[in-house]
């Protein structure tokens, strides 16, 4: 979380840190996003900029609107178009979910799952942040970039309250690492949200939940 | 079945027991258990209302209980956080038990021996119909206006709706004459229950004659009856409060029998017995019926000689049991007709006697009424030629499980014969444990109020068949003035609010710190007065009868 800007003032949302590009998709809300490497650009993303749980988003210009669609790191797989050739499958056989197509070189592919829209603002900042499906398609090479964690805030905060009102939707998509990316995204938002801040402990709640019926599911309770 | 209006939900399917199905409502249409609901059925080619009573209350969607894991942080915050909408989220699956329709040739309730189907429409029971079928008014249409019928007693209004919406009149003829019972924990209401029914049966269109036996002085303010216009008929009648104060009850010796007297005496020896029923008995074969101690031991004396041991050690009980006890008396009797006429409510205020003094005045009396009752029915002379009904407060004390008490068998003969003889009783008891099961089971008509101890509970449960086990699970959280009424006054039991009296209630707790502030001024202004306080006669009071 290294470009936090100072306080108060919102980031600029140009200058932020490329992550990689589109390769393929899985569904209208489950991208892959191959990660860049020295080769691509000129300042790659470091390891923490792309971690499990980072938010990112893509632009894309809608009826003349700047817009982000926001969406999260959920999953991560090493290629290596060596090793049998055969295009991996991350997931299991009957979830057809994150599996990307052929691949030329040794690469870093990171799923990254949907999950709602914000307008860019003429100064660079987000507005009106919505939880709703984006509707639109993302194109393959467009690039993710890395959110800054006050953007994510912004994001989350709607009607003046922390809301994750996607939460349905990313659990359906992340599968197994569902409840961890959440509790990793209530991570961030805690990490950024002033010490005495009422919305803490309603994600306390909010966590609380996911973790226990994750812990439910995998049969632990 | 267009018109959904009214609806407030649909059947879902059969529930557990064969006369219950669950049916779904949203959470606006707030159902509460003992609510009565309405379904239509075809009878025979009619459509009928069929009537149900919802028992039992369950969430079957509403947000997770993870959300209420911090009291500090409202579940729709929550909700919010997680965009889950928090309108019309809950639904609410209820039980319900058919009670049947009104069958207008048996003026009750018939079992249409069929549940309704899934899907079915509910409606709330509409106010009228429950006023017509859930007593028994033997109505012969299933709405009726029951305000101008005679001889029923407003008694409240259901408790689940609000107040004075849908109203009990229960009929005053059956309970008067198969017997009423009124239990509840102390302080619940029965007194003031009592108070309502009294007023109801007073009033012009029953003109009732009642005689309240209160070993507490709860019932003073029934006297404001009078001069009330509620209570004023059109030909003049008003009724008639009559108080009888310790001093004017008096037993005449030789109502007394045997068994009474044992019970009155200090453990008399086997010898002694023997001879106190050999003289009795031949006192009692006399013509004369004015006879006091002097001639019963004149008796013994005869029978037994001048210095029999047992005699001299009976003369002394007796003299001292009998003679200077005041109650007794060799030729005054309560003349019974002035205690029982039509329109009059005779209140026999035994305060200041001893329970077994309230229990001799109650046995004599009641043996006196029911062979006055008994002579009239057979056409005989009697001094009470019209039914009548008694009252009584702590009737555990007068008809007790232990069959520690001489009104006992008086209490069993009319509880269980008196509905021929047009002689009813009202048993009125904080202990329903306590009461005799055979006296208690034939009190055809109950009314339960707040009853928290298990034992007394189970004498409820054991007692009142007609009490379903969902009606009865109520007893322990209903407040003061709540009642479930159930048995022959009604077609199926009820929760209701008990109404406000007419005249004011004279049963309240005492003012304690006043009292006490009181007495202390009292003290002050007398220092030289060293008396201690006077608290009444001990085995009077409420908390001995306890047990
Ligand atoms: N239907 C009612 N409406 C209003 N108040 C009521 C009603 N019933 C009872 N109360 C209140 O409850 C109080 C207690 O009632 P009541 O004296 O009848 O109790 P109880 O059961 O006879 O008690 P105890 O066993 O001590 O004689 C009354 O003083 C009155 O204030
Ligand atoms: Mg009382």
């Amino acid at each position: 979380m290294t470009d936090t800007p100072p306080d108060g003032e919102s980031p600029d949302i140009d200058s932020c840190v490329r992550i990689g590009s589109i390769v393929s998709s899985n569904s209208h809300l489950d991208y892959v996003v191959e990660v860049y490497k020295e080769r691509d650009c000129d300042r790659p993303p470091e390891l923490h900029e792309r971690e499990f749980g980072q938010p990112v988003f893509i632009k894309k210009t809608v009826n003349g609107t700047e817009h982000a669609v926001i969406g999260v790191i959920y999953d991560t797989q090493l290629v290596d178009p060596d090793q049998g050739r055969t295009g991996p499958r991350l997931a299991q056989d009957d979830q057809a979910q994150f599996t990307p197509g052929y691949i030329e070189e040794r690469t870093t592919l990171a799923g990254v799952a949907l999950l709602g829209t914000a307008e860019i603002a003429e100064d660079g900042a987000v507005q009106e942040p919505t939880h709703q499906m984006p509707r639109w398609t993302l194109e393959v090479e467009d690039t993710v970039f890395h959110c800054p964690d006050q953007v994510t805030v912004s994001f989350h905060t709607i009607d003046e309250q922390i809301q994750l009102a996607y939460m349905d939707r990313l659990l359906d998509i992340a599968g197994d690492l569902g409840s961890e990316v959440i509790v990793a995204l209530i991570d961030r938002l805690r990490g950024v949200l002033p010490e005495d801040d009422p919305n803490h402990r309603v994600l306390d709640v909010v966590e609380q939940n996911v973790q226990w019926q994750a812990r439910e599911q995998r049969g632990l309770v | 079945m267009a018109d959904r209006s009214n609806v407030v939900g649909t059947v879902a399917g059969p529930g557990d027991d064969p006369n219950e199905f669950v049916f779904v409502t949203p959470s606006d249409k707030s159902i509460k258990t003992g609510e009565f609901i309405t379904y239509t059925v075809s009878v025979e080619g009619e459509p009928r209302s069929v009537f149900a009573r919802v028992t039992n209350r369950e969430l079957i969607r509403g947000l997770p209980e993870g959300f209420l894991a911090d009291p500090e942080v409202g579940p729709e915050t929550v909700a919010a956080t997680l965009g889950v909408p928090t309108d019309d989220t809950e639904l609410y699956q209820l039980t319900a038990t058919v009670i049947g329709y009104y069958d207008t040739n048996m003026t009750t309730f018939a079992n249409p021996r069929q549940l309704p189907d899934p899907g079915t429409p509910l409606s709330i029971a509409p106010h009228q119909q429950l006023e017509t079928v859930l007593p028994n008014l033997g109505c012969e249409t299933d709405s009726t206006d029951i305000t101008t019928l005679d001889g029923v007693a407003h008694i409240g209004w259901l408790l689940n709706r609000p107040a004075e919406a849908t109203n009990l009149h229960i009929p005053i003829e059956e309970f008067a004459s198969t017997h009423l019972a009124i239990l509840a924990s102390t302080g619940s209401g029965k007194s003031y229950t009592a108070s309502v029914l009294i007023e109801e049966m007073m009033r012009p269109s029953s003109r009732a004659s009642l005689l309240v036996f209160d070993p507490h002085g709860e019932y003073d303010t029934l006297a404001e009856m009078q001069g009330e216009e509620a209570f004023q008929g059109e030909d003049g009648y008003e009724p008639e409060i009559e108080y009888y104060d310790p001093e004017r009850l008096r037993v005449r010796i030789s109502e007394l029998e045997i068994g009474d007297v044992m019970a009155i005496l200090d453990n008399p020896s086997n010898r002694m017995q023997e001879r106190l029923s050999t003289a009795w008995q031949a006192m009692q074969r006399q013509e004369s019926r004015t006879w006091g101690i002097d001639e019963l031991i004149g008796e013994m004396e005869r029978i037994y000689g001048d210095d029999d041991a047992s005699v001299g050690a009976l003369e002394w009980r007796l003299r001292r049991s009998i003679e200077r006890n005041d109650l007794f008396h060799p030729e005054e009797n309560v003349p019974l007709d002035e205690i029982v006429d039509p329109g009059q409510c005779t209140v026999l205020q035994m305060d200041t006697l001893d329970r077994r003094d309230q229990q001799l005045i109650t046995t004599v009396l009641l043996r006196r009424m029911y062979r006055e009752r008994l002579d009239d029915v057979r056409d005989r002379d009697s001094d009470i030629e019209h039914p009548i009904f008694a009252l009584f407060e702590e009737g555990h004390r007068f008809a007790p499980a232990s069959g520690e008490a001489p009104s006992l068998g008086i209490m069993r003969t009319i509880t269980s014969e008196g509905r021929k003889f047009g002689f009813g009783l009202g048993i009125i008891s904080q202990r329903p444990s306590k009461i005799d099961q055979d006296v208690l089971s034939q009190c055809g008509t109950q009314i339960s109020m707040q009853i928290k101890n298990p034992n007394d509970q189970d004498a409820i449960k054991n007692s009142v068949e007609a009490a379903g086990e969902d009606v009865l699970r109520e007893l322990p959280g209903l407040t003061p003035g709540q009642a479930v009424v159930s048995g022959d006054a009604m077609n199926t039991p009820a929760l209701i609010q008990v109404r406000q009296r007419r005249t004011p209630h004279g049963a309240g707790s005492r003012p304690v710190i006043e009292e006490w502030r009181e007495a202390y001024d009292e003290r002050q202004r007398e220092p030289t007065q060293s008396e201690s306080a006077d608290f009444g006669e001990g085995d009077s009071t409420g908390v001995q009868s306890l047990d």
